[in-house]
């Protein structure tokens, strides 16, 4: 910062200075946030609910049987605890950095700061992948003309250029996209209910549990239920990102987050219910699209033409809103690390006219993009892999790590920076939190062990960042003093 | 007269207010407003290109120093210097304010020149001069100079 010396010794026009910045800090700090305790919860609800529940509920019935809800809730119960965690954490330092920050803070140690930033990016960008392949297979419905690869490839692109306009930042926009996104999952409710009601819904099935298949004991099946289903119960990590702008963050939230999962939650137990009732298990784990087949059984009196295409239509605002959220994280992310000189300066470059990280915007699309270009390879090669499945567990992979961390971070930090108000989460919970995470994480691994070599194909990626800048970057080229001398007024 | 003068971190909100000082009389200035906007759904939720410094986590001392920097220009000029950060959207909160403050002059940078200033509407420099409650005195970037 510098300071303009000449003034510093005009003392009255120093007081009235001083008075006005006092004034400042009541008024401003405080008062001017934005983000009030509704918006936040709508904005987790948003971010959850996308990113999941319309892409995996085909694989979690496949690996569980009727009885998948139970999947859910239980995956949910320990995504709800790690938010628990977050919501300590972001009430205790309300900054818009996330896990990379709290580790930082618990651990002090650079290169595993670094390493839970880089997870992060990987993770995010492995979510859009498999957002952006889930997209597809809805959009199919619609029209299916296109080739897959095509429209995710399409689909990424738009969202880049979207963020980069800065249309993403409308918070009503945000808002109404949540509205559809609840009310799809209503119309699958609704349907759940109706079928019920008119008395053929055999409550059987919600109770067996498949051990025919890969999975030999009904808690193994359970187990991969809820590794599968995992990936739905992400994104509440992202809230993060407003805790800045947070109106009264130590009452909104733990009220918003927590509550977001709770709802979140419900609704995944009852759409998976609805689904489970309405639907043969078979057809609900042999589709790619499988909220659509409920939809397609024609118990609600419109034509099922039209209800296919209107609730693709919903399924395709609700992906594009999730992975809007993640699309704007990861060049935050990028730049974040090239102020602090970690990776190459061109991250923290920002477009003149919209504000936007450029670079990191492109950069974020383009490795989205290859990753969607490398999986149809293998696939079409006869890797045998599900690209959305492959994509959502390499997320999933990634952020139970991060999640464990940012449980034990969180209490590491137990007394310390305890001097405002803050949330204290329940502290046996967050130990069943920390057990469950773990546990889905080994499970997750142990299932599907290739799906290291694309985690470790993603962090290299950030690696690659890391050594460009460590022997080719100049030193500062995120933090120097800018030479503001040659600005001219005309 | 109270005149807001709006900064997004940039250079060229910079030079705009160093343009205001330029000819403006500062004994019609009753106060001069520096006021920046957080915007906390965009990636960067606010760049500060104009002071040195990391981003820990805090986009709301980006803005800070930001402002900081831009109400140092008017330190000694005569008006009063308040600074104010906002959050939301740029555009609104800066009409926001001009309507709050009653203010008789609204001061913006025009990001840049070229392709993206014609092709991308609804710049915030465009919304404001739409929009605002009293005349916008938009400062655009000194074409480049070739060597």
């Amino acid at each position: 910062m510098r300071i303009d010396k000449s003034s510093l010794t005009r003392n009255g026009r120093r007081m009235t200075d001083t008075a006005t910045n006092a004034h400042l800090d009541d008024e401003d700090s405080e008062l001017k946030r934005s983000i009030t305790g509704r918006l936040l919860f709508f904005y987790t609800l948003g971010d959850v609910l996308g990113s999941g529940i319309y892409v995996l509920i085909g694989l979690v019935a496949a690996a569980v049987g009727g009885a998948f809800w139970i999947a859910f809730a239980l995956g949910v119960t320990v995504a709800a605890i790690t938010g628990s965690a977050y919501a300590e954490l972001v009430t205790k330092y309300p900054r818009a950095a996330g896990a990379s920050l709290y580790v930082n803070k618990a651990f002090g140690n650079r290169p595993l700061t670094f390493l839970v930033t880089v997870s992060f990016l990987a993770a995010s960008m492995a979510a859009s992948g498999s957002l952006a392949v889930g997209f597809a297979s809805y959009f199919s419905e619609v029209w299916s003309a296109p080739p897959a690869l095509l429209v995710s490839l399409v689909f990424v692109a738009l969202l880049v250029v979207v963020n980069f306009i800065g249309i993403t930042e409308s918070v009503w926009m945000n808002m109404l996209m949540t509205f559809v996104e609840v009310a799809g999952l209503l119309i699958v409710m609704l349907i759940g209910i109706i079928h019920v009601a008119q008395g053929d819904a055999d409550f059987g099935v919600l109770t067996r549990i498949d051990v025919s298949g890969d999975y030999g004991s009904p808690a193994l099946a359970v187990l991969a239920g809820i590794s599968f289903s995992f990936f739905a119960m992400t994104g509440f990590e992202n809230t993060a990102n407003v805790a800045e702008e947070t109106i009264d963050p130590y009452k909104a939230f733990p009220r918003s987050l927590v509550g977001g999962m709770v709802v979140a939650g419900l609704v995944y137990v009852l759409v998976s219910m609805a689904a489970a009732l309405t639907v043969p298990t078979e057809t609900l784990a042999t589709s790619d699209a499988a909220l659509l087949e409920v939809v397609k059984q024609g118990i609600l009196p419109f034509s099922t033409d039209f209800m296919a295409t209107l609730f693709s239509v919903i399924a395709l605002i609700a992906i594009t809103n999730t992975t809007l959220v993640t699309i704007v994280t990861q060049p935050r992310v990028l730049y974040g690390m090239a102020r602090e000189d970690v990776v190459p300066g061109v991250f923290a470059k920002i477009h003149p006219v919209r504000r936007s990280p450029w670079v990191g915007l492109i950069f974020s699309g383009a490795v989205v993009g290859s990753l969607l270009v490398i999986g149809t390879l293998v696939t079409e090669a006869g890797g045998g892999i599900d690209l959305v499945g492959r994509l959502a567990t390499v997320t999933v992979v990634l952020l139970l790590a991060i999640y464990a961390i940012v449980i034990v971070a969180c209490l590491r930090l137990r007394g310390r920076d305890e001097d405002h108000p803050f949330f204290r989460a329940n502290t046996p919970l967050l130990f069943l939190g920390l057990v469950g995470n773990l546990a889905i994480l080994y499970f997750t691994i142990y299932d599907d062990p290739t799906s290291l070599l694309w985690c470790a194909g993603l962090l290299g990626v950030g690696l690659v960042l890391f050594l460009a800048e460590y022997f080719f970057g100049s030193k500062g080229t995120g933090s120097k003093a800018p030479d503001l001398d040659d600005v001219k007024g005309v | 007269m109270h005149v807001i003068v709006a900064t997004d971190g940039s250079r060229q909100s910079l030079a705009a207010a160093k343009h205001l000082k330029s000819f403006a009389d500062p004994t019609k200035v009753t106060a001069v407003s520096v006021v920046a906007v957080v915007r906390p759904l965009a990636s960067v939720a606010f760049a500060d290109d104009l002071s040195e410094g990391r981003l820990d986590g805090t986009f709301r001392d980006a803005a800070q120093s930001a402002v900081d920097t831009i109400a140092a220009v008017f330190e000694g000029w005569g008006p009063k210097v308040n600074k104010r950060i906002r959050s939301g959207s740029a555009a609104n909160e800066i009409i926001k304010a001009a309507k709050q403050y009653d203010a008789g002059l609204v001061v913006v940078a025009a990001g840049g020149r070229g392709l993206s200033d014609s092709v991308l509407v609804g710049s915030t420099a465009q919304r404001v001069q739409h929009y605002a409650p009293c005349p916008v005195l938009v400062v655009r970037p000194a074409p480049r100079k070739r060597k």
